[in-house]
């Protein structure tokens, strides 16, 4: 049984993927390589994870690129299984925000409000009641009715984010989500949804890149190297901690190049 | 009248106030009907010279260029080939369906069988497209209809169950194996010639008896022609057997897909 206030829960969680590559040479090896399996690779993206989420919590995923960020927000939200022996468990409705995903570029904004708001269990009438507000908050008003393809990053980000707003996710996973959006008014906006999660109870799980953004709301923080936990925390400690990795990565491969060309 | 055709659409939502899972499935079978047909200067003309064309094409070879022994020829195929056409639709819609709501399956948590249903439902509006192109091909036709009609839905809904359990399965294999694609496509290459589609039922099963329980296609075909156009009482053996049939491929398809299911997004 999980305690009532734990929303997220990873126990041993790992994730092997299998990639298969193309075999170079005449058919006879290609064919060969697919039947003894000579040309799959095993990948570890994450590997042995532990780790609960409170409720009204907000956490931070640090890590260098390919070090499994996005894979474990995928194992948290079910869409990949972990492999055997690991378990992974969410309670509540979620979404995750990802960079231009999440909408139907051929339909418009109105429609995609609709069907995404439908998807993550929000009545029509509903909808239909909040529709203006959904709008407003996403500074949308001139562009109901344009196609989302016609739309820059910043207007899917924006329109995404107010959708999951006001859907009433209980969690909302974030993946780079605000990369590259720098709209001053927007970002107050946002600032102000993060600052009300604790008191309506929302979850916010959120990998960036932005240090500013984690010393300023994470409660606690993750440190990804490799597909390893290295660490969780506070915002200070782990970022210290991050940064002294990044370092010690970096020192390491100077170190080996400067070996390689003395050779 | 757009107003009221909202205040039309607002009542139809408030016969299931508590049913967000059925706004849901009827969401997202419009916006596929739309993303379909919206992208075209012609729009939803299209939905309707499809089946219009083909049954023209059929009908002018079958009819000139092959003896004739059936009265009524143009009904005849009609009434098989939107059966057809709906079994084609759905299961080719099964396919694609995941790679397609890639966007909703991959970052909110819901159902994942509505997006099938919704499938099932899109390809249904183009069948009542169909149906409607019929029965203006009756009026024509000066074909009247008897109270035997109430038995159609009856073969329709075998159709559907059959189709979702097909759509199912093929997407199940879908995600292991690419090739289904092209495999299926020769699938339905025999399944259409080897349905009493243009020839008399006669014609195909005196000589392969075997072939009109093997099909699970032929009887559903069969039956609602009869009802359709001869006015016949249904072959009630052979009904049940359909959906004796339709209901053990639907099982199959969603254990298998309760069971394969999460790896489909990993390999997408």
């Amino acid at each position: 049984m999980m305690k009532e206030d734990i929303v997220i829960k990873l126990e041993n969680v790992s994730k092997t993927f299998t990639i298969r590559e193309k075999v170079s040479g005449n058919i006879f090896q290609k064919s060969w390589a697919v039947l003894s399996g000579s040309n799959r690779r095993k990948i570890e993206a994450v590997k042995n994870i532990n780790l609960e989420v409170k409720k009204g919590e907000f956490l931070s995923i640090v890590g260098a690129n390919g070090s499994g960020k996005s894979t474990l927000i995928h194992l948290m939200t079910g869409v990949y299984r972990p492999d055997k022996g690991g378990k992974s468990t969410i309670i509540g409705s979620f979404i995750r925000l990802s960079l231009g995903l999440g909408f139907n570029a051929q339909l418009t904004t109105r429609e995609n409000v609709y069907l995404n708001g439908s998807v993550m269990g929000v009545k029509i009438s509903e909808l239909n009641k909040n529709f203006k507000k959904i709008i407003e908050f996403a500074e949308l008003q001139k562009f109901v009715n344009t196609k989302i393809k016609y739309f820059s990053r910043g207007m899917r980000t924006r329109l995404a984010f107010s959708v999951a707003v006001h859907a009433h996710a209980d969690i909302m996973l974030m993946d780079e989500f605000f990369g590259g959006v720098g709209d001053e008014r927007f970002k107050e906006k946002s600032d102000k949804v993060f600052n009300d999660a604790f008191v309506s109870g929302k979850t916010i799980i959120h990998v960036s890149h932005s240090m500013e953004t984690i010393k300023k709301y994470a409660d606690r923080v993750v440190l990804l190297h490799e597909g390893e936990c290295r660490g969780i925390g506070s915002a200070d400690e782990i970022i210290d901690l991050y940064r002294s990795t990044i370092k010690v990565e970096k020192s390491r491969r100077r170190e080996k190049k400067q070996y390689d060309q003395q050779q | 009248m757009k107003q009221m055709a909202q205040g039309l659409a607002a009542k139809f939502y408030n016969i299931f106030p508590e049913s967000i899972r059925l706004e849901r499935i009827w969401l997202l079978s419009k916006t596929d009907f739309k993303i379909r047909y919206s992208a075209s200067t012609l729009g939803l003309l299209w939905a309707f010279m499809y089946p219009l064309v083909r049954i023209l094409i059929y009908y002018i070879v079958f009819s000139f260029v092959f003896a004739k022994d059936i009265p009524n020829y143009g009904f005849y195929i009609f009434s098989g080939i939107i059966i057809w056409l709906y079994f084609q639709e759905s299961s080719k819609s099964g396919l694609r369906v995941i790679r397609m709501k890639r966007y909703l399956l991959e970052n909110i948590n819901f159902n994942r069988l509505d997006v099938f249903y919704a499938s099932i439902l899109t390809s249904l509006i183009s069948f009542i497209v169909n149906i409607s192109v019929l029965i203006f091909l009756m009026i024509i036709m000066g074909i009247t209809p008897t109270w035997k009609y109430i038995y159609y839905p009856i073969f329709i809904f075998n159709l559907i169950i059959l189709s979702l359990g097909v759509g199912l399965i093929l997407s199940t294999i879908s995600v292991y194996y690419k090739d289904i694609k092209q495999f299926w496509d020769l699938i339905l290459l025999l399944m259409f010639w080897i349905n009493p589609i243009f020839f008399a039922k006669q014609k195909i099963f005196n000589m392969f008896p075997s072939l009109l329980y093997a099909n699970p296609l032929a009887g559903i075909i069969i039956n609602s022609r009869d009802v359709l156009m001869y006015g016949k009482e249904p072959d009630w053996f052979l009904a049940a057997y359909g959906y004796f049939y339709a209901i053990v491929i639907l099982l199959i398809g969603l254990w298998s897909f309760k069971k394969f299911f999460h790896k489909a997004i990993e390999k997408v």
